[in-house]
């Protein structure tokens, strides 16, 4: 075929062209190399940020949040007493079951709104007890914030779903930490306001009724101011049916309503004894709550300092799902399997650590409960981060939450389907938020988002320039190199040799200069990514995430959280066995290209150019 | 005159002409102008002559070996080589009747500077013979016989101007061709070594019966040819031989 000696000592020989030849094609895919391992490194960079779906085997997390822009929000209301005694006040009201009760509507209904606000009330309710009226108190609650809980049979409905594997239960909860003075009576606090209307329609009244009834007010009027009135009050509320329009929770508003006119007539006995029976009884009804409404008017509000952050739940028997997984341990232990210690121990976010000083083996008091610092982690940025995690069981029972969970972390069969499966939920679940990764990775800004994005769309550009620029440079090699040795070319045809044994002589020696070129080239990108991951350029990364408490909480209970959470990931450039394997094919399809256009050159090469005067 | 041709295998045709040229024109041309470099050449040389080619620069002497040398493709006339009409033959043809039965010497050695002596020689072997080892004892045994048996190791670069064209001839003989064709092969080399390449050239035509073609300026070289072909101007003007 051809002359493997010719072909070595052709390159042996001529190695100042051999090896600029194989360095510029080495360079090219070092650097492709390089950029290669960039891309990847970029994508774990991306994915390691991204992981609280990805890599803890959660795909898709189900939730059900407010809407943020809450038009009840800002107002101040007295809310009534003991009757929302926190969360177990509502857990077995009409609006406890709201998450899934509320099928067909996807905006939030009135009964989740009063959840909501029910939910987030234990700090008012809680507020009396916490010492003498005047004394400086601290406290911490915990509220769901935007996140409304439900009951844990929720996750059997979204373990039915199609293509679900798994569906873990998780709380993430808002722990305000308030300070301030204990009010003399109860508390009023800035929250989301509500009316809720109640319209009776009292029996209509019969022609007969309604003429006995004011000729006997008529009567009773004349009696008492000594003139007719052509149209009594009474009559016109009879006529409209519209009978008392309480405000619940809005004593003022509950007295200037239909209950007032009533008042005005029932002072009066003369004209209530006109009245027909159903009317007498729909006006005792109203009467009640007016009562229970005047007891909490004139509450005088508090001066209390709140300062936030979050708390989560994990299962102590789960250590693989959830919002926290152990593969995130950073330092010290996971919370005992052991019920009984767990929730005597905390697990710490890194950053909230670094932020409050807090140490693995420290402690931290909450509510004049002292748990032990066991572990820190480092929970990935989008999803749910929470500052500390207790035992699930634990936090459920401290938040009068038992039985509840706000989140359920759902681990999809088969990762391809996670967009259907994330449909199907929604679809068995109206009403529910469902996140998928996808959506969360949406959510990431920040400048390895613009580097991953750059890497994706510079990168591969970037790597055929210079991929083709060294084929281009070892091509013109060539291309000169044969134009040198036309009289030795010419020779070799003169001598016998055919057509298709001298290009197949210079191929042999560019593809020999190629895979010269393509093991110096894997030195090369090597090299650079060697020093690529010593040099490790840091990255931010910025997710809006879906953390507790978020936008509409804040604007019920009138605070802002930072939402946003930031992180730094250090850039990496992976070399796989495949990345080798690329950039050595690349050098000797570079040499091929090569030795295939000096072949082309040689081929046309008259044999008589063996007798040219060329010097 | 008795040819002996031992190691031929194509055989030849009775007349004992090796070639036959006929009307022969080359002309080139560049751009508009055109060069006639041979302007109707009739010529026959047998088998076991040795020829001179004779003229002065541009008479077209060189022009004349390539087409002898089946390098080249005349402009109009034919040329026949033992029989066959070379204008029939293919690219293909013409490289298997190189590689078989012509040897070629260049005024420049023409050797591949990368290559050892011994290295050189096998190159002309390597289309007919697959056994590297043979092709070595061949190249080792002509370098031998052209007295550089203390040279096979050496780069083109290490040896002298008459080592250089004793490989070049060891090559040209490598194939044992019919016929070895010389382009100036002195032209580079002083007087005492053109007279050492000659008796070898000398040697070659007596021992093995081979036709020798050369082309060259030098008188003393032709006198010691069998004929002597002088050109002008693309044309034969005188045709002699010598006995
Ligand atoms: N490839 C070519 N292209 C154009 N013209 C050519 C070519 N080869 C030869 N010629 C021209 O043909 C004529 C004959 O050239 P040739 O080389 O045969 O002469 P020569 O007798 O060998 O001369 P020299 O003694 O200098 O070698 C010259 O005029 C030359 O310029
Ligand atoms: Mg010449």
């Amino acid at each position: 075929m051809f002359s493997l000696s010719y072909v070595i000592n052709e390159l042996r020989r001529r190695i100042g062209r051999t090896l600029v030849t194989a360095l510029g094609l080495a360079a090219g895919v070092g650097l492709v190399m390089g950029i290669i391992g960039v891309s990847e490194g970029l994508s774990n960079a991306q994915n390691r940020v991204l992981s609280p779906l990805g890599s803890v085997g959660t795909d898709v997390i189900v939730t059900r949040t407010v809407a943020p822009t809450t038009s009840t929000a800002s107002t101040t209301t007295t809310l009534p007493t003991s009757g929302f005694g926190g969360g177990g006040g509502f857990a077995g009201g009409g609006g406890g079951g709201g998450f899934f009760a509320g099928r067909g509507s996807t905006g939030l209904n009135a009964a989740d709104t009063q959840t909501l606000l029910s939910a987030n009330s234990s700090i008012i309710t809680d507020l009396a007890k916490l010492g003498k009226p005047g004394t400086q108190f601290t406290h911490d609650f915990f509220v769901p914030g935007t996140l409304i809980t439900f009951p844990t049979a929720a996750l059997a409905d979204v373990a039915k779903v199609k293509g679900v594997q798994s569906a873990v239960g998780a709380l993430s909860l808002q722990a305000l930490h308030e300070t301030g003075t204990v009010p003399t009576q109860v508390a009023t606090v800035k929250t989301g306001g509500q009316t809720i209307s109640t319209t009776v329609k009292p029996p209509t009244l019969t022609a007969a009724q309604r003429l006995a009834e004011r000729t006997c007010i008529q009567t009773a009027i004349t009696k008492e101011f000594g003139s007719a009135t052509s149209t009594p009050a009474a009559g016109a509320s009879g006529n409209s049916g519209t009978a008392g329009t309480g405000r619940i929770g809005g004593g003022a508003g509950g007295t200037r309503g239909g209950g007032l006119n009533f008042g005005g007539i029932s002072s009066n006995p003369a004209i209530a004894a006109c009245l027909t029976p159903a009317q007498k009884a729909y006006q005792q009804n109203v009467v009640v709550p007016e009562q229970t409404v005047r007891q909490v008017l004139n509450a005088p509000t508090t001066n209390t300092a709140t300062s936030t952050y979050t708390v989560a739940g994990v299962n102590i028997a789960n250590t693989q799902s959830g919002l926290v997984t152990t593969q995130q341990l950073t330092k010290g232990s996971w919370l005992s399997s052991n019920a009984a210690v767990a929730k005597t121990e905390v697990l710490v976010n890194t950053a909230y650590a670094t932020q409050k000083g807090y140490k693995v083996g420290g402690s931290i008091t909450i509510n004049s409960v002292k748990y032990s610092i066991v572990g820190l982690v480092n929970p990935t940025l989008t999803g749910n981060t929470a500052d500390l995690y207790f035992s699930l069981n634990y936090l459920q029972s401290i938040s009068s939450s038992t039985g509840r969970i706000n989140e359920v972390l759902v681990k999809v069969a088969n990762a391809n389907d996670v967009n259907a499966v994330a449909k199907a939920i929604k679809a068995a679940l109206p009403g529910a938020t469902v996140l998928t990764s996808a959506n969360l990775a949406d959510q990431v800004t920040g400048s390895l988002s613009n580097a991953h994005k750059l890497a994706n769309d510079l990168g591969g550009a970037l790597a055929v320039v210079v991929i083709l620029a060294a084929f281009l440079i070892a091509v013109l090699l060539t291309l000169s190199s044969v134009a040198k040795r036309v009289r030795e070319i010419g020779s070799l045809r003169a001598i016998g040799w055919s057509r298709g044994r001298v290009v197949r002589q210079i191929v042999a020696e560019t593809a020999g200069i190629g895979i010269l070129g393509g093991l110096i080239g894997i030195g090369v990108g090597a090299i650079i990514c060697v020093i690529i991951g010593a040099v490790g350029p840091a990255l931010s990364v910025t997710s809006s995430g879906l953390t507790v408490g978020a936008s509409a909480v804040s604007g019920l209970i009138g605070q802002s959280t930072t939402s946003a959470v930031s992180t730094t990931v250090h850039l990496t450039a992976p070399i796989h066995l495949l990345t080798i394997l690329i950039a050595f094919a690349g050098a000797l399809i570079g040499g091929l290209i090569a030795g295939a256009a000096g072949g082309w050159r040689a081929a046309r090469l008259a044999p008589a150019s063996a007798l040219r005067d060329l010097g | 005159m008795t040819v002996t041709t031992t190691m031929s295998a194509t055989p030849t045709d009775g007349s004992g002409a090796l070639y036959e040229l006929t009307g022969i024109t080359r002309s080139y041309s560049k751009g508009s102008v055109t060069v006639s470099a041979l302007r109707g050449i009739d010529l026959a040389i047998n088998s076991g002559e040795m020829v001179s080619l004779e003229g002065p620069s541009g008479s077209g002497k060189s022009t004349l070996l390539q087409l002898l040398g089946a390098l080249d493709t005349p402009s109009t006339g034919t040329i026949r080589f033992a029989g066959r009409n070379l204008e029939h033959e293919s690219d293909a043809e013409l490289t298997e009747l190189r590689s078989g039965e012509i040897g070629f010497i260049f005024q420049q050695f023409n050797l591949i500077p990368t290559l050892s002596a011994t290295e050189n020689v096998e190159i002309a072997l390597i289309p007919r013979e697959r056994s590297r080892e043979r092709r070595q004892a061949r190249a080792i045994e002509l370098l031998t016989q052209v007295g550089l048996a203390h040279r096979l190791d050496h780069l083109p670069s290490r040896l002298s101007g008459g080592e250089q064209q004793r490989v070049a001839i060891a090559r040209a003989l490598a194939k044992a061709p019919r016929v070895v064709i010389a382009d100036e092969p002195t032209g580079n080399l002083d007087t005492a070594t053109a007279t050492e390449i000659m008796g070898l050239l000398h040697e070659l035509h007596e021992r093995e019966g081979v036709t020798v073609i050369i082309a060259t300026h030098d008188e003393e070289i032709a006198t010691q040819t069998t004929r002597r072909i002088k050109l002008r101007d693309g044309s034969i003007i005188s045709d002699e031989r010598i006995s």
